[in-house]
């Protein structure tokens, strides 16, 4: 089963960063691949089992399923429902934790999936590089974060 | 009971700051207020339940047992068995965790403990600036930042 871990270090306090990634429906005002997003039956975006549909840059329609959400924590986990993305079984957990020398964040994104054999790399290198390091590039610039 | 969490980063692979800090007597090689230390009954360092007994370079004396080590995970945990801080039922973790973006290491250093209640804040802000934070100053210099 392909693992992807990805994890920096924001030069920002945790509790900022934390607002931002704790909303569930907040990623297509942060990261670049996703246009438009909304959680399904109007549920709030912190209420766990709920769903979030958006629409990536290239028109393809996801969903996605709260599964965890500490604030306690500063965690979330959360699963694929639907993708035209060959991911499967995709589970991913998102943990931030405080670097208390300089007031800084570490952020560690990490999932598991499966894939049709012979797709293993091309996922784990998409999923790694277009979807959690171009995260932590759009973070690391976002606005709420750079005042 | 009184927490302590002290965190920083280290600019260097986690194998490698884990290689010098997984040493339960190496703390003479790399924390600048640790003296000498030995392990009693000439066990190996890293036997779970091993007891090291180290002095500081004020001249203070502790000893402290080995409570779980794991070269997976990365972390170590370690209880004071007598120390003059003046705590009680104190238990300690050092924890490293790759930083995928640039070969880092994030270092965690915890401890949870009793004590008179009005010694609490001189104690985590000695244990937590002093010692863990300390430590991962003497690492970032060692290690080139």
């Amino acid at each position: 089963m392909p693992r992807v871990v990805k994890s920096t270090i924001i030069d920002a306090p945790v509790d900022r960063v934390w607002a931002v990634l704790r909303d569930f429906n907040g990623h297509d005002r942060w990261h670049p691949a996703v246009k438009t997003s909304t959680i399904e039956r109007h549920l709030p975006a912190d209420l766990v089992g709920c769903v979030r549909r958006f629409q990536l840059q290239d028109g393809a329609e996801l969903r996605e399923q709260l599964l965890t959400l500490s604030d306690l924590e500063m965690a979330f986990s959360y699963c694929l429902l639907d993708t035209p993305i060959p991911l499967f079984n995709y589970v991913a957990h998102v943990r931030l934790l405080p670097v208390t020398d300089g007031n800084r964040t570490f952020w560690h994104w990490e999932c598991r999936f499966t894939t049709p054999a012979g797709r293993e790399a091309e996922m784990v290198k998409m999923v790694g590089e277009q979807i959690y390091e171009a995260g932590f590039e759009a973070i690391r610039r976002h606005e709420a974060l750079t005042q | 009971m009184a927490k302590v969490y002290t965190s920083s980063v280290v600019n260097a692979p986690a194998a490698k700051v884990w290689a010098r800090v997984r040493d339960f007597n190496g703390l003479p090689g790399w924390h600048p207020a640790i003296g000498e230390s030995r392990i009693e009954n000439d066990e190996p360092a890293d036997k779970v339940g091993c007891i090291r007994n180290f002095r500081l370079r004020n001249g203070d004396r502790l000893r402290e047992q080995l409570l779980g080590l794991s070269d997976y995970d990365m972390f170590c945990t370690y209880s004071i068995l007598e120390s003059p801080m003046g705590v009680e039922n104190y238990v300690a973790t050092l924890r490293l965790t790759p930083v995928t973006d640039g070969q880092r290491t994030f270092l965690e250093w915890t401890a949870e403990f009793d004590c008179a209640p009005e010694r609490e804040a001189e104690l985590i802000a000695s244990i937590g600036n002093g010692v863990f934070q300390g430590g991962f100053d003497a690492l970032k210099r060692q290690f080139g930042g």
